[in-house]
């Protein structure tokens, strides 16, 4: 006699789970270690001056800007600013903010000099700050004294 | 007995593609995170905030990452390392000609990188610890300015409220 098939019972296909669950894995591995390393890292960029032997010479012809950093307490937690050598600004970086950004409202082109002069026991957080303060106020030429 | 019966029309014979893209995701994964890690010998250190700061990828650039790490017990105590190796920055470095200069064992691995020529000028990415004094700082500065580098990138660490 012939079989129609009819009596088959019906099988159900579903897809294979194990490589899907293995693939979502994956993905959310992925998905989890990007933002990671999607840096929350920037730079703030200068360049350094060449090395010109025990005499360089002095950019006294340009009247640059002088940002000096005085370190304050002890092991130089705190710190003082003092702008131009006369207007002392104390750790307010907001106001040296306010004030470079004064001089360029003032005319001074970006490309004037800026001198970010510390002392040696100033901490490393306060030098960047008044390095930010200087790129928030649009100065591009943003160089530090470094004491020999 | 089993009746073995036999397809008719002949089936298509397709690649299983699940593993393949489980392999190629691996693969993905694991060369993001080496190239990562090659790329900068980075330290742990806690990096001073910027907002000015920009995000720029460095891998266009020819770098060298100078880390500067707090001591354990003091600030004054920092350690200079460079692709995990300490370096001592406090000895004089004498030059081919005989003339001496500062930066010791760092300005000797500078200016030896700097040397090989035709490949394109060299950055020094600083990674320093918020807390280290500018002295330690300095003296890495006054290194790479004597090996003749001229790119100073100062990595810092973008603020949440200015993260997008």
């Amino acid at each position: 006699m012939r079989n129609t098939g009819r009596t088959r019972k019906e099988v159900k296909i579903q897809p294979p789970m194990t490589p899907m669950i293995d693939c979502i894995f994956q993905l959310l591995i992925f998905f989890m270690l990007m933002p990671t390393f999607q840096s929350r890292e920037g730079y703030l960029t200068t360049n350094l001056p060449r090395d010109q032997g025990p005499n360089p010479t002095t950019q006294k012809d340009m009247e640059r800007i002088k940002v000096e950093l005085l370190d304050e307490g002890n092991e130089g937690q705190g710190v003082s600013i003092v702008l131009n050598g006369t207007q002392s600004l104390g750790d307010n970086f907001e106001g040296l903010r306010a004030a470079l950004e004064g001089y360029r409202a003032q005319g001074l082109q970006p490309s004037h000099p800026v001198l970010i002069s510390p002392t040696m026991a100033v901490r490393h957080k306060f030098v960047v700050r008044a390095f930010d303060a200087a790129v928030t106020a649009r100065f591009t030429s943003i160089h530090f004294a470094v004491p020999r | 007995m089993a009746r073995v019966t036999k397809a008719k029309g002949g089936g298509d014979v397709g690649f299983n593609m699940t593993p393949m893209i489980d392999i190629i995701f691996n693969l993905v994964i694991f060369f993001m995170l080496i190239s990562q890690f090659q790329q900068l010998e980075i330290e742990d250190v806690v990096l001073p905030e910027a907002e000015a700061a920009k995000v720029m990828d460095y891998s266009e650039y020819r770098n060298i990452v100078i880390n500067i790490i707090k001591g354990k017990t003091s600030s004054l105590d920092a350690v200079v390392k460079v692709m995990g190796r300490e370096m001592n920055v406090l000895e004089p470095y004498t030059r081919p000609d005989g003339s001496q200069t500062v930066g010791g064992e760092l300005t000797a691995l500078l200016v030896s990188m700097t040397s090989q020529e035709g490949r394109g000028q060299l950055n020094v990415i600083l990674r320093a610890d918020a807390d280290v004094p500018y002295e330690d700082v300095a003296r890495v500065m006054l290194a790479a300015g004597a090996a003749g580098i001229e790119g100073w990138w100062i990595t810092t660490k973008i603020p949440e409220s200015e993260q997008k």
